[in-house]
């Protein structure tokens, strides 16, 4: 594409901007949505990491704090139980927001739409 | 990151594709060249939308902060609203406002300013990645085949195409039509980042403009490409393109283009050679802004992830025991490198994958072996720091290291319970199982046993819980350390060495690198990067006795406060370079490093008649040492021997060792610094221990040298030594080194080496006598009178065998006149006036002087009958300020009184 010409590239720099507009929407519901369900992807999977949950599941059975009687790898195993139970609890919180961003994501153009239409009628 | 040129080296053939006249080169399968015109309207306009780009982007931004205030405005104007009936809220848009309106359509501009911000990151990454094609379709030419061509200046970034649009400006400026490799550098000399490189080679910027502006108006010569760039600098593109590929960078950007634009414009290399800025400078220099740069990357991911590490002793699964008595004897490692108190651990990735192989293979302990000062310690705090990123083996995972306070451990206290702590310590370790231990100098647990028959040494108690696996321990020792307490016991079976060496010259710099910053911050200083290299150059060559890298950084830091304090007195000296390191090093050791100068240069030159300043004749003798000192001066001397070894032959009194102390004097700066040895003393035997010293007592000349590298070693009357010390001068000549009774590597190679001889003395006098050549002489010596007292093979070492003749009248009364002017400079800080007679000197001369003894009578005469009688004078007080002493044809004292006030 060779830029060589002045008078061909002020109109053409205008078409830039009219294209944007025009694309932004259909970019919104393809590339734009795609990015942000991998950035939300990402985070959940730090968060993951930062509540330890997979550590706690695959030690599911091994005992905490060492102690290997029968009595205390109960104990340890109704605690690794809750743990995970609280620490999913957490996860699932931040799953929720994450789900709640990406369905805002999808609403939020039709909704300002909606608003604008129903406003100007009014 | 290794760059992988292999694969483009033998491609950088430039040609011309047709049929549309294409310049570019073959690349991986495809034709790469660069599409992009220039034109100043286009520049302009180019400008202009960039701008327009970012106002728009504000436009959006105020749109939706005005949005927000609206729906506060609309909010807070119907709270009672609101309170009565929530829906009302839940509803808003149901409420006819124009405050709802305005902030339906700022969220389009919310929306629409995602979008931009979104895209514009992702357009930051243009080098796109391309497999490489194998077939042979390169080096065809012609219509033949279609090869698919790749526009490059799609993968330069923005702040890169910048810099291009203004060196296309400036050379419209210069009236050139298109832009050469001046130009580029013009505008890329205007960039930040760029800029900083030559601030950190401390050039003068002011005059490498000017130089550089006298020959932007000259153009290529060449007939124009018509895309606004002259040939050259589309070559320097497309290297500059292959750099970043290599690299794996996201878009070319300006440390790509520095180099090879330097490297392009004939002019420009001159021009920055005239300021000392060499293509390896450059190089370096830009490695240094990019390794900065990943240091910086580096650390935010070792930040977020040490977020992570536990803070406890416990790990994250849980599964560790609490360790009190450990913890009361250890310091956690780990922990401290989680919160940040460690520096950064560099080119040290071989010996830390050494460090984890040896644990993969089985062994439990593994001890770093090395020099004081090598970089042990800072290995270990590497390790730490690698655990605390998780980037360590699956069963170093989630572990601490914990340092083991061997003082805390063995004080105060008898060794049967300092070995009852260390089994408490290592139980705690294998029951916790997630401790690694680390010892530090792990010879001080050897000898801790309570001295009983058949009772543990502490080495012990831990050397059977590493061989039988139940922990995993790292320890560091030096190596003399390790060769006497540790190698052939139990300890050196259960660990396994691995031998840390002192980094190469390269790596030494890359690690002061790391650390300037940090001196640069303290003293409020800039550091040159030749200072750093020099730092590195210099310590190694001339301190020999410690280690790099920490004596490089022990000097960089001595200069680093010097340069400190000079900054605070002026401004102007903020920046510490070459000559502030030559300082420290010629301070530290006592030779003169600096820079060879002019004035240096020309006391080179002048070695002869500097020498002959303090002595008399011998012009032969003076013309061999100073060519053999000009040598090894300029540095073409390999550097495995001494400096140079001279053997001087002669009878008593003509000046040998008056030469030596006149060569130690403009050579090393001090006559002081020079060794001297009687050989009479070592006639015997066991002279040989006298000189190089037995286990427990240090030799004289080993620890002479051992001390000052740098002085001339004197050996007098060296016929009279031992045949078993005269073997040892063998080796020292040959190799440059000797071992001394300790097993240090004493290093000669610093030192001038000066033998001398009466041997053949009788000889010499009679041959001068008759006038024979002095060559002859020295050949008949050599041949016949030399073998008697040495070895052929000795005789052979010497890189000169100076004759030294019998001293003439006329050099007797130049050194009598040499004499007389000390007295009278010694005379004159009196006030008392010196002036001898010619006859007078001539008379002295006569009687002090006898061919058989040389010019030694000669002073005890001036002691005698000159100073001896002036002592008398003085302290009789006939002799008082401004009387004049004058030596009459007798050679005898007068004294001239001197007028009165």
């Amino acid at each position: 594409m060779n830029q060589n010409n002045f008078l061909v590239c002020l109109p053409k720099i205008l078409l830039d901007f009219l294209w944007d507009l025009i694309y932004a929407p259909f970019w919104w519901y393809s590339t734009g949505l795609f990015r942000l369900l991998k950035s939300l992807a990402v985070f959940l999977r730090d968060r993951q990491i930062n509540l330890g949950i997979a550590v706690w599941v695959k030690n599911i059975f091994t005992p905490m704090y060492g102690q290997r009687d029968f009595i205390s790898r109960l104990i340890s195993f109704v605690i690794r139980l809750l743990q995970i139970f609280v620490r999913g609890l957490g996860l699932l919180f931040w799953l929720i927001l994450c789900l709640a961003a990406a369905v805002l994501w999808l609403v939020l153009p039709i909704f300002a739409f909606y608003i604008l239409v129903y406003q100007l009628v009014l | 990151m290794e760059k992988d040129e292999s694969q483009f080296k033998d491609e950088l053939q430039f040609t011309v594709l047709e049929p549309d006249k294409k310049f570019g080169l073959y690349f991986q399968g495809k034709f790469l060249y660069w599409d992009l015109r220039f034109d100043r309207p286009l520049i302009f306009l180019h400008r202009a939308k960039r701008r327009i780009s970012s106002f728009l982007n504000v436009v959006c931004f105020l749109a939706g902060i005005a949005g927000l205030f609206s729906s506060a405005a609309w909010v807070y104007l119907n709270l009672a609203k609101i309170a009565a009936d929530g829906t009302v809220g839940l509803f808003f848009w149901r409420q006819p406002s124009p405050l709802v309106l305005s902030f339906a359509v700022s969220l389009f501009f919310d929306m629409f300013l995602v979008y931009r911000l979104s895209e514009q990151r992702a357009g930051r990454d243009r080098l796109k990645r391309f497999a490489a094609k194998k077939s042979a379709l390169r080096r065809r030419s012609a219509a033949a085949v279609q090869v698919p061509s790749l526009d490059i200046s799609r993968a330069f970034s923005d702040e890169t195409r910048e810099i291009l649009d203004d060196a296309y400006l400036e050379a419209v400026k210069f009236k050139q039509p298109e832009i050469t490799p001046l130009h580029l550098f013009w505008a890329l000399f205007k960039n930040k980042k760029i800029r900083l490189i030559f601030v950190r080679l401390n050039i003068n910027q002011r005059s490498l403009l000017e130089k550089l502006a006298r020959h932007l108006n000259e153009g290529s010569g060449a007939a124009p490409t018509g895309l606004g760039l002259s040939a050259d600098t589309q070559k320097i593109m497309m290297e500059a393109y292959l750099d970043a590929y290599s690299s794996e960078q996201k878009a070319v950007d300006p440390y790509n283009i520095i180099l090879y634009c330097f490297r392009a414009s004939a002019i420009l290399g001159e021009i920055l050679y005239d300021e000392e800025v060499t293509d390896n400078k450059i190089v370096n220099s830009v490695a240094w802004m990019r390794t900065n740069e990943k240091i910086v990357a580096n650390y935010k991911i070792y930040r977020k992830m040490a977020r992570l590490k536990p803070g406890t002793s416990m790990n994250r699964a849980y599964t560790a025991l609490a360790t009190p008595t450990l913890d009361h004897f250890s310091r956690d490692l780990t922990l401290m490198a989680k919160y940040g108190y460690f520096e950064i651990c560099l080119a040290r990735d071989k010996e830390i994958k050494a460090v984890f192989e040896a644990l993969e293979s089985g062994r439990s302990g593994v001890l770093l072996v090395g020099p004081v000062g090598v970089g042990k310690t800072t290995i270990i705090q590497g390790v730490a720091q690698l655990m605390v990123k998780e980037e360590v083996p699956k069963f170093l995972e989630d572990k601490r290291l914990v340092e083991v306070d061997v003082a805390r451990l063995i004080g105060g206290t008898t060794p049967a319970e300092a070995q009852d702590r260390l089994l408490t310590i290592i139980n705690e370790s294998v029951r916790a199982r997630n401790v690694i231990l680390y010892l530090k100098n792990l010879e001080t647990v050897v000898g801790i046993s309570s001295g009983a028959a058949g009772s543990l040494d502490l080495s012990e108690v831990l050397a059977d819980a590493v061989s039988r696996r139940l922990i995993i321990c790292l320890a560091t020792a030096t190596n003399e350390n390790y060769t006497k307490y540790i190698e052939k016991r139990p300890l050196g079976n259960a660990f396994m060495a691995v031998s840390v060496a002192e980094p190469d010259n390269d790596q030494a710099i890359q690690i002061l690198e790391s650390k300037a910053g940090y001196f640069e911050g303290r003293y409020g200083i800039f550091f040159d990067y030749n200072a750093i290299e020099q730092a590195v150059n210099l310590s190694g060559h001339y301190i020999t006795d410690e280690y790099l890298p920490a004596k490089a950084v022990n000097i960089l830091q001595l200069a680093a406060v010097k340069a400190g304090q000079a900054c605070k007195d002026d401004p102007h000296k903020c920046f510490c370079t070459c000559d502030d390191i030559s300082r420290v090093i010629s301070e530290k050791t006592g030779i003169p490093v600096d820079k060879v100068s002019a004035s240096e240069t020309q006391k080179l030159l002048n070695l002869e008649s500097d020498i002959h300043r303090r002595m008399i004749g011998q012009e032969e003798a003076v013309d061999a040492i100073s060519g053999s000192l000009r040598r090894a001066r300029a540095e073409m001397r390999e550097n495995k021997r001494p400096i140079a070894s001279f053997l001087f032959l002669g009878p008593t009194g003509v000046g040998k060792t008056e030469l030596a102390k006149s060569v130690a004097e403009v050579y090393f700066g001090d006559e002081n610094c020079m060794i001297r040895l009687d050989m009479s003393e070592y006639q015997l035997a066991d002279s040989v221990t006298k000189m190089i010293g037995g286990a427990q007592t240090p030799g004289y000349l080993t620890e002479a040298v051992r001390q000052k590298p740098f002085s001339l070693v004197l050996l007098d009357e060296i016929e009279k030594a031992h045949p078993d010390v005269l073997n040892l001068f063998l080796q020292m000549m040959d190799d440059g080194r000797l071992t001394d009774g300790q097993g240090r590597t004493i290093n000669f190679t610093n030192s001038i080496i000066v033998a001398t001889s009466n041997a053949g003395a009788l000889y010499i006098e009679e041959a001068v006598g008759q006038g024979t050549d002095i060559n002859i002489i020295k050949q008949e010596l050599i041949d016949n009178q030399l073998n008697k007292i040495m070895r052929p093979e000795l005789i052979n070492r010497f890189d000169g065998i100076i004759v030294f003749k019998p001293l003439a009248f006329d050099d007797v009364v130049a050194i009598t006149k040499l004499m007389l002017a000390k007295i009278a400079q010694s005379l004159e800080d009196k006030g008392i006036g010196f002036s001898p007679t010619e006859d007078g000197i001539k008379r002295l001369a006569q009687l002090g002087y006898d061919p058989k003894f040389g010019a030694r009578p000669l002073r005890r005469l001036l002691q005698d009958k000159i100073e001896n009688e002036i002592a008398n004078f003085v302290l009789s007080g006939q002799l008082k300020r401004r009387d004049t002493i004058i030596i009459n044809e007798n050679g005898e004292i007068e004294v001239v009184r001197g007028r009165k006030l």
